[in-house]
């Protein structure tokens, strides 16, 4: 349906996203997912049409968009990052004023507002001002102007930034609805792992301005098939246990959080007797050594050494 | 889609209570505050003038034209010039042309009231001390000068002026007398060069010039700063416009509005439509809510609308160049700058504190460059009782002004829709 070739974007001198390549299947939710300034939102301007690519294509059906955006255009929705909304109108108005932007007219628009209303559940909220409403209650109407044109393809760049955990659920139990009833297909921007693992068929990797993993969830979480993710929590960390971390050979990643430790050691390694012996040598109490699970958290530590939210 | 765009401008400045406060609020405060606080120094500018003249006649001018036609007679001219000389003569009354073309001008009926006085009651006139002017004209004035007209004799006839400085006015009389006597001394040249008497003719046209006090509806401090407050304040309009809509490229909503397929062009349009409608609409509410509480009248509608609308096309033209320096610039510095700074720099050269175009004519055409200056001009003439055609150049001038704005504007409108 819609595919990025070899797609840059250079501002000045520094490229905000690299050769990337990356396709969009009808019906799919695909995750774009990567830290703050990875190019994520860079690379959605360019596969939106908002801005022209440095070097690359963006091809729809085959079709470059690149000089002819209109096509595409006419099938999707953007939900940007930003609350894109008049924020002294209320929330019918700016469903109106979009949805006639969107040329949708007379009885027409009207459904189509009190349905939008009803599926981001502001109805009752519909002829308050949106300045008076909470984040939460902004980032669904920001996705509802999206939907209004029923788009086969809606692009949602951090729908869920700011917002608390009851309207992220909300939010995320309404893209999983749109995609499975009216088949719309996604594409999913996020820094938060989990929602990327809940919503997501496939996933891309985004670092640093280029695409560094790509495939299914199991995928990608095989590629720590050969390496084992530990958790270490102790009272008092200190430097010297740390040094005797990123001393041992046997351990290939060091990632130190406030109470907490993670390791990467290679999966036939048995490493408590060497963690235990470690903690005596540095005179702290361990309170726990897990071995974890995998998930996309821990594959992007292993592919770049830092957590997704630094 | 345009219209779409114009209703949601509407309905978010609308919505901003301080905004239309300061829109509208502040200069009708404004009007209230400096056309009661002005109007006696207005006002003292265009006070009604009531010039009262006296003119002392020794000697009736008829007989002294009679006299010089019998000289004529007895010069042993031949009879076609003698002809001419006494139909040219029926010409020259220079008194007769005192009394009737210059004071006596139907226009200035209401102006001046001109007393013949005989030549015993200059004494009384001179102590009543409420005459401007006291004109005495001595025997054989007449006489004398139409010898020194028609045969170049070197006789010098002149009229005894008393002038009343404390008076309101000698010094308007005084220029009258001064063009009266310039075409004389044309009427002179004219003579001794041999051309046809005729072209120096005194006659009520040459006294155009005499029209600035003889304005037929003076301008009232409330009328100035009626007009001053609203071509002042009506360009916040343009800035206004051109912060909501870099609002909207600062929210992303500018790229919702590309995305759903919409060319920037209609935007484009859209901004300045706003900007041309809400400018025009500020002015009739600031105009009518004058006309009500202020009395500020207009005496050619027609030509009132044509000024509004085209100064309203001017806003128009000032909100979409800011908009699109805004959207290059990528910052609302541009529209800061030009309400803070630009619109005291226009306001103060376009006279809407004080007519400061009176300063010199340089700085009057340095105003009438300016959006609100010109409409200025433009307004203070149809207060004055001037018509389209009287204004039209302040009126070109607007749509000029408006046109070389909008094309700038075009060239600097970005192409797409800006990166998150």
């Amino acid at each position: 349906m819609l595919e990025l070739v070899d797609l840059s974007k250079k501002f000045k001198h520094m490229y905000a996203v690299k050769n990337l390549n990356m396709f969009i299947e009808k019906g799919e939710i695909i995750g774009l997912l990567g830290p703050n300034g990875a190019g994520k939102s860079t690379a959605i301007s360019m596969l939106s049409s908002l801005i022209e690519p440095t070097e690359g294509d963006v091809r729809f059906h085959n079709k470059s968009i690149i000089k002819n955006p209109a096509p595409l255009r006419k099938i999707i929705g953007v939900v940007p990052q930003e609350i894109a909304l008049y924020e002294d109108l209320t929330a019918e108005e700016n469903l109106q004023f979009f949805g006639k932007i969107y040329r949708l007219k007379g009885q027409l628009l009207k459904r189509k507002v009190d349905e939008v209303l009803e599926q981001i559940g502001l109805t009752d909220r519909r002829r308050d001002i949106v300045k008076t409403f909470s984040g939460g209650m902004k980032r669904r109407l920001n996705i509802g102007v999206a939907m209004l044109h029923e788009p086969e393809l809606i692009i949602m760049d951090e729908p869920t930034v700011g917002i608390d955990p009851q309207s992220r659920n909300y939010i995320l139990e309404t893209v999983k609805r749109l995609n499975q009833e009216k088949q719309m297909t996604v594409l999913y921007t996020s820094h938060y792992m989990e929602e990327v693992e809940y919503l997501c068929d496939r996933i891309y990797i985004m670092d640093k301005g280029n695409m560094i993993a790509s495939g299914t969830k199991d995928e990608i979480k095989r590629i720590l098939s050969a390496e084992k993710t530990i958790l270490i929590q102790a009272e008092l960390l200190n430097d010297t246990f740390i040094n005797f971390l990123h001393e041992n050979p046997t351990i290939n990643r060091v990632i130190k959080e406030e109470k907490e430790i993670t390791i990467m050691v290679p999966k036939e390694i048995n490493i408590f007797p060497i963690l235990v012996k470690m903690a005596e040598d540095a005179k702290i109490e361990l309170n726990s050594v897990d071995i974890k699970i995998p998930t996309l958290e821990d594959v992007f530590l292993h592919l770049t050494g830092r957590a997704l939210r630094d | 889609m345009v219209g779409q765009i114009i209703k949601k401008q509407l309905l978010l400045l609308l919505r901003s209570r301080v905004q239309l406060l300061l829109l509208i609020g502040l200069p009708i405060i404004l009007i209230a505050i400096l056309g009661t606080a002005l109007s006696s120094f207005m006002e003292g500018g265009t006070v009604e003038i009531d010039l009262k003249i006296a003119l002392i006649e020794e000697e009736d001018e008829q007989e002294q034209i009679d006299r010089f036609i019998r000289d004529a007679d007895e010069k042993g001219l031949p009879a076609e010039a003698v002809a001419e000389i006494r139909s040219s003569v029926a010409q020259i009354t220079p008194i007769q042309t005192l009394k009737e073309s210059v004071f006596g001008n139907e226009s200035m009926e209401d102006i001046i009231k001109l007393k013949l006085a005989n030549a015993d009651e200059i004494e009384k006139l001179l102590e009543d001390g409420s005459y401007s002017t006291i004109i005495e004209v001595p025997k054989n004035f007449t006489y004398d000068m139409l010898h020194f007209l028609i045969f170049a004799e070197d006789v010098h006839p002149s009229l005894k002026v008393y002038q009343n400085e404390a008076a309101l006015g000698a010094s308007i009389v005084q220029e009258m007398l001064e063009q009266y006597q310039e075409q004389f001394t044309i009427g002179s040249f004219v003579s001794e060069k041999g051309m046809e008497l005729q072209v120096a003719e005194i006659g009520e046209q040459q006294f155009g010039e005499i029209i600035s006090i003889n304005q037929e509806k003076p301008t009232s401090a409330r009328d100035y700063y009626a007009i001053g407050m609203a071509v002042m304040n009506v360009l916040f309009i343009a800035s206004t416009i051109g912060t909501i809509a870099f609002q909207e490229k600062k929210n992303h909503v500018f790229n919702r509005i590309i995305l759903a397929n919409v060319s920037r062009w209609i935007y484009f349009i859209g901004i300045f439509l706003s900007g041309t409608i809400i400018g025009f609409l500020h002015l009739l509410i600031i105009f009518g809510f004058s006309r009500i509480f202020y009395g500020v009248t207009w005496p050619d509608l027609l030509a009132f609308f044509a000024v509004t609308l085209a100064f309203a096309v001017a806003v128009g033209g000032v909100a979409v160049l800011l908009t699109a320096i805004c959207y290059r610039i990528n910052s609302e510095m541009i529209t800061n700058f030009f309400s803070s700074i630009v619109v005291t720099i226009f306001a103060t050269l376009g006279g809407s504190f004080f007519a400061i175009g009176k300063l010199s004519s340089f700085v009057q055409l340095l105003g009438d460059l300016t959006p609100n200056g010109a409409a200025m001009s433009a307004y203070l003439g149809i207060i004055r009782g001037e018509g389209l055609a009287d204004i039209s150049n302040h009126l070109l001038f607007l749509i000029i002004f408006a046109v070389v704005l909008i094309v700038a504007a075009a060239f600097s409108f970005p192409k797409r829709g800006s990166a998150a």
